[in-house]
């Protein structure tokens, strides 16, 4: 039974765009999250990223193989889904996705390869068979490990990381830009979508990156590096701190300039998306991150190891979760306006199976790092010899005592 | 996309000639379109301008035709046949409609709106909190619009806007992703359950295109609903757009409606 | 040049990849796809073809209901369409042939969906209280007591 409040549009009963919706901006969005990463080292040259910048890659690369799955699950007619890319309507955003989907997909693949060369020509020497006609046809042939050859790698993976970086923004800025461009729609309506979409992006790809880090140094008994841990931790309050501003912004915008769908969408904010918005979106996943990372950033010094990763882990967690609210919150929060601006549709609950679920949901998150595991047993993410890093294409890690601000290297040994 | 004659008269009233604004977008269109069509290879799709025979063979022409609908809300009594007529036409689904009334109350105190299934068994009288001062029906349909976003925002080209000026999908290419319905301001259009495409008001275009009028117009008993040929000067949608003061649903998007209405209040959006 | 020999070849390999998307969309691309513009033009006779048009009008009705039909001509109910209170004519004729029975609704519900009194309702339409027009119990087709629904003005 619909439960309609207010004056809804007949037509506007329920919500289509479904969890699978919501589920689609929020894996781009580590798919954008993590290329971030990954280029602030391979581009910007931070070093402290080393240890993650590989790593960061290959979640990037993972999450984006399943990030058609989404929507392919909840269009009506998956079977036809190749039409998108055969006969795009150029006019339209969602065919651009085929585009930049492939373009950027195209970028990532070639990147990993370069970034991944040595081992893949290690492994088709080492390994017989099968399995080495396998590497061999990943090295394309050619086994050429001179150090000019690796400097070539070297370049080509930072040149293509820098072609990616725009690439991986217009990926998600573009995923933004489908609900910001539909001018019906009020919640959605304006250009600040693309960059709010783009900026918890890059919260959810390093709020992800720390909590992955720290998890697999761990089971790998690594070392977790402190300063890399500080380092996300700092560029995680910023990117936080920009996109809470402008999600506030936004709504401060619309309530300020009285525009003409404020009292539907304050209606929406305080009833349907109440708990979603404020409680989620806002406090448990915006203010209280805030502050504790406001803590581990300025306080570092005071702070036990221990302390800091906890806090860290926690506070990325919450961002994960608050990321997730603000993608329900304008996919679902969008709907359930009526187009009429005087009533709002029918509440939205996922169904929990079927082809749109909560359970196929859950397993689209798993999906992933299963991905991922099977990338590192094919490509290993973190080289034998190697600490965690990927030290191959570059300087040495430098030395640790030299790192910056106290974030002194923890030695924090594996339980 | 319309290649109607830059008269004054065929064309909505904001604005009076809209082949300015049309070149300059189209020219926009070429450049960013031709680049990425020649990328793509996709010359065929970008190219607008082929003169292939009409559809439809020699029974219709629709170069002859531009179609625009009149709505006077004055008249309206909210019997709803329309709003079954267009269902027994089109089988639309169970909780579906492709046009709908709705019923306005107002007063100093408030104002009211309701659509009971869309006006399709009629209207009950209703108790309102506050002391209604006027009150009066507006049937509601596809506006099909000349800068259509439900048209822009297809990925697959599924849906399309004819030279006659009907805002049409097909069912065979439309892929069901729902960004169409999203994207439509009026609240036409929507997913069918069981074939899982787009659907909406197509004016009848099996009806007109034999010469009858829309299931909804043929059985209105009053002549709220008018439709017809913008091109020939003794229609009465042509009479009526060329000389009364009409308005049309939510000017302000810049969608340039076809539906026309007589005597809106301001409450209707 | 000698230590780029990989990224000629993966270059290549991304330009076959790329060649062969693109040969393979040209067989992929429906027919009539992009004639008038970015859309499969062969829909449009398929939409002129849809169905048969269910709805004839009033006039389909005379060749075969000549009284009624010129009763309703000359009443107060010669704007309210036949198919309005039976049903689209397809249902009942289909190429002058009688398919099906033609339902008739009797109910006042029908005569109360235009004439029931209520907010909204151009004030010099015709329209009663029912409650009040009806003295006796409102039920089934009471109007049709006092009323001819092809001509109901007393
Ligand atoms: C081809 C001739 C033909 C046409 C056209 C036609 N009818 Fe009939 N109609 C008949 C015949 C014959 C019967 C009697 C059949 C029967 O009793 O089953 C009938 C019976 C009816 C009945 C009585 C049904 C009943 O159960 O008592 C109604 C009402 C009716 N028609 C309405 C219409 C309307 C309204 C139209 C126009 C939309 C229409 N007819 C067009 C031939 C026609
Ligand atoms: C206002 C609604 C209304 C309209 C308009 C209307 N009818 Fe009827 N019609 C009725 C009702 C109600 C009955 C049943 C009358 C009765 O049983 O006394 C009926 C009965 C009939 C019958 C069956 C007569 C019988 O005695 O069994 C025919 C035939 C018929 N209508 C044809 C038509 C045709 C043809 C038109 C159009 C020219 C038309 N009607 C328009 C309401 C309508
Ligand atoms: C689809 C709407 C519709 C239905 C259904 C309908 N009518 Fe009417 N009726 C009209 C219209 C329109 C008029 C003409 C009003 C006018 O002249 O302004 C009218 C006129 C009348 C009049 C004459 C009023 C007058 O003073 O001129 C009567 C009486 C009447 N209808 C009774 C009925 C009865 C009884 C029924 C049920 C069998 C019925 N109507 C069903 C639309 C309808
Ligand atoms: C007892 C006989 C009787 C019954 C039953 C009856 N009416 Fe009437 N109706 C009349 C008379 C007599 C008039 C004309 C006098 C008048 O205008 O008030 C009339 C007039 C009307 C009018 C025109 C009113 C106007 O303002 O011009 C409508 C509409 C109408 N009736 C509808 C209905 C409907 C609908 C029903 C069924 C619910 C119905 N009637 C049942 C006797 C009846």
């Amino acid at each position: 039974m619909p439960e309609i409040t207010g004056y809804a549009f007949p037509n506007d009963i329920h919500i289509h765009w479904s969890l699978m919706i919501v589920m689609y901006p929020y894996i781009t969005g580590f798919v954008a999250g993590a290329f971030i990463v990954s280029a602030l080292f391979h581009v910007f040259g931070r070093e402290e990223f080393r240890p993650v910048a590989r790593l960061a890659m290959a979640t990037s690369l993972c999450f984006m193989a399943v990030a058609t799955l989404p929507l392919n699950l909840h269009l009506g007619h998956p079977e036809r889904s190749w039409l998108v890319m055969v006969t795009p309507n150029l006019s339209s955003a969602m065919a651009g996705f085929g585009m930049l989907y492939s373009g950027y997909l195209l970028i990532l693949v070639l990147e990993v390869w370069f970034v991944w060369r040595q081992e893949i020509i290690k492994y088709a020497r080492q390994s017989r068979g099968l399995k080495r006609t396998f590497y061999a046809a990943l090295a394309l042939g050619t086994y050429d490990q001179s150090p000019e050859a690796v400097a070539v790698d070297h370049r080509a993976a930072t040149l293509l990381a820098a072609i990616g970086l725009p690439g991986a923004c217009m990926l998600h800025g573009y995923v933004g830009f489908i609900f910001g461009g539909i001018k019906a729609n009020p919640w959605w309506s304006t250009p600040l979508m693309p960059v709010i979409f783009l900026l918890s992006a890059a919260v959810s790809g390093i709020a992800l990156l720390s909590i992955l880090y720290q998890v697999v140094a761990k089971l790998n008994r690594r070392v977790i590096e402190g300063r890399t841990v500080a380092a996300l931790a700092r560029w995680l309050w910023f990117f936080l701190i920009l996109t809470i501003t402008l999600e506030l912004l936004e709504i401060i915008m619309l309530a300020y300039e009285k525009s003409e769908a404020w009292h539907i969408i304050s209606q929406l904010l305080t009833t349907r998306l109440e708990f979603s918005f404020i409680t989620i979106q806002m406090v448990v996943g915006g203010l209280i991150p805030l502050i504790l990372l406001g803590v581990v950033v300025l306080m570092d010094k005071y702070l036990h190891e221990r302390i800091r990763n906890t806090l860290c882990i926690a506070s990325s967690i919450l961002l994960l979760i608050q990321v997730f609210s603000m993608r329900w919150n304008i996919v679902i929060g969008g709907q359930l306006l009526s187009k009429s601006f005087r009533g709002l549709r029918s509440p939205y609950s996922p169904e929990v199976f079927g082809r749109e679920g909560v359970l196929m949901a859950i397993v689209l998150v798993i999906l992933p790092f299963v991905l991922l595991w099977l990338f590192n047993r094919v490509l290993p993410i973190f080289g034998d010899d190697l600490p965690a890093g990927g030290a191959h294409h570059g300087d040495p890690p430098r030395a640790a005592a030299g790192a910056a601000a106290g974030a002194a290297v923890a030695e924090v040994e594996p339980a | 996309m319309d290649h109607a004659p830059c008269t004054p008269a065929p064309t909505a009233p904001p604005p009076p000639c809209d082949a300015p604004a049309d070149a300059e977008r189209r020219g926009f269109l070429k450049i960013t379109g031709g680049a990425v069509a020649l990328l793509a290879g996709l010359d065929a799709a970008a190219n607008t301008e082929t003169h292939a025979p009409p559809p439809g063979g020699d029974a219709y022409n629709w170069e002859e035709h531009r179609w625009a609908y009149v709505i006077d809300t004055s008249k309206c009594i909210g019997c709803g046949s329309c709003v079954r007529a267009c269902k027994a036409e089109n089988e639309v689904p169970e909780g579906f409609v492709r046009t709908w009334v709705e019923r306005y109350i107002s007063g100093p105190g408030g104002s009211y709106v309701d659509s009971p299934k869309g006006g399709l068994e009629g209207f009950p009288p209703v108790p309102t909190a506050f002391t209604p001062t006027k009150a009066f029906f507006v049937p509601k349909m596809c506006n099909h619009c000349k800068e259509t976003p439900c048209v822009q925002v297809c990925p697959v080209g599924a849906s399309y806007r004819t030279k006659d000026g009907v805002v049409m999908v097909d069912g065979k290419s439309c892929i069901g992703c729902g960004y169409c319905v999203q994207a439509c301001p009026y609240g036409s259009r929507y997913l069918n359950p069981v074939t899982h495409t787009a659907e909406k008001c197509t004016w009848c275009y099996h009806r007109i295109t034999k010469g009858l009028k829309p299931a909804c117009v043929e059985v209105c008993p009053t002549s709220t609903r008018i439709f017809g040929n913008m091109l020939r000067e003794d229609e009465p949608v042509r009479q009526i757009i060329d000389h009364e003061r009409v308005s049309i649903m939510q000017g302000h998007l810049l969608t340039e409606p076809q539906c026309f209405y007589l005597h809106l209040d301001m409450e209707v959006r | 040049m000698e230590h780029a020999r990989h990224v000629f070849r993966v270059v290549l390999v991304v330009i076959v990849g790329l060649a062969a998307i693109l040969i393979g969309r040209g067989f992929l691309v429906p027919k009539s796809h992009g004639i008038f513009g970015a859309y499969r033009a062969d829909n449009v006779a398929e939409q002129m073809k849809a169905r048969l048009p269910a709805h004839q009008g009033a006039a389909s009705c005379t060749p075969c209901h000549k009284g009624k039909a010129e009763t309703r001509a000359a009443g107060s109910h010669k704007t309210v369409s036949c198919e309005v209170c039976h049903a689209p004519l397809l249902r009942h004729v289909a190429e002058g042939k009688v398919t099906g029975p033609m339902p008739v609704d009797k109910a006042f519900t029908a005569c109360a969906r235009c004439h029931r009194k209520i907010q909204g309702r151009p004030e010099k339409f015709p329209q009663v209280v029912l409650e009040q027009h009806v003295t006796t119990k409102l039920e089934g087709a009471v109007c049709l007591e006092c009323h001819d629904p092809h001509s109901p003005k007393l």
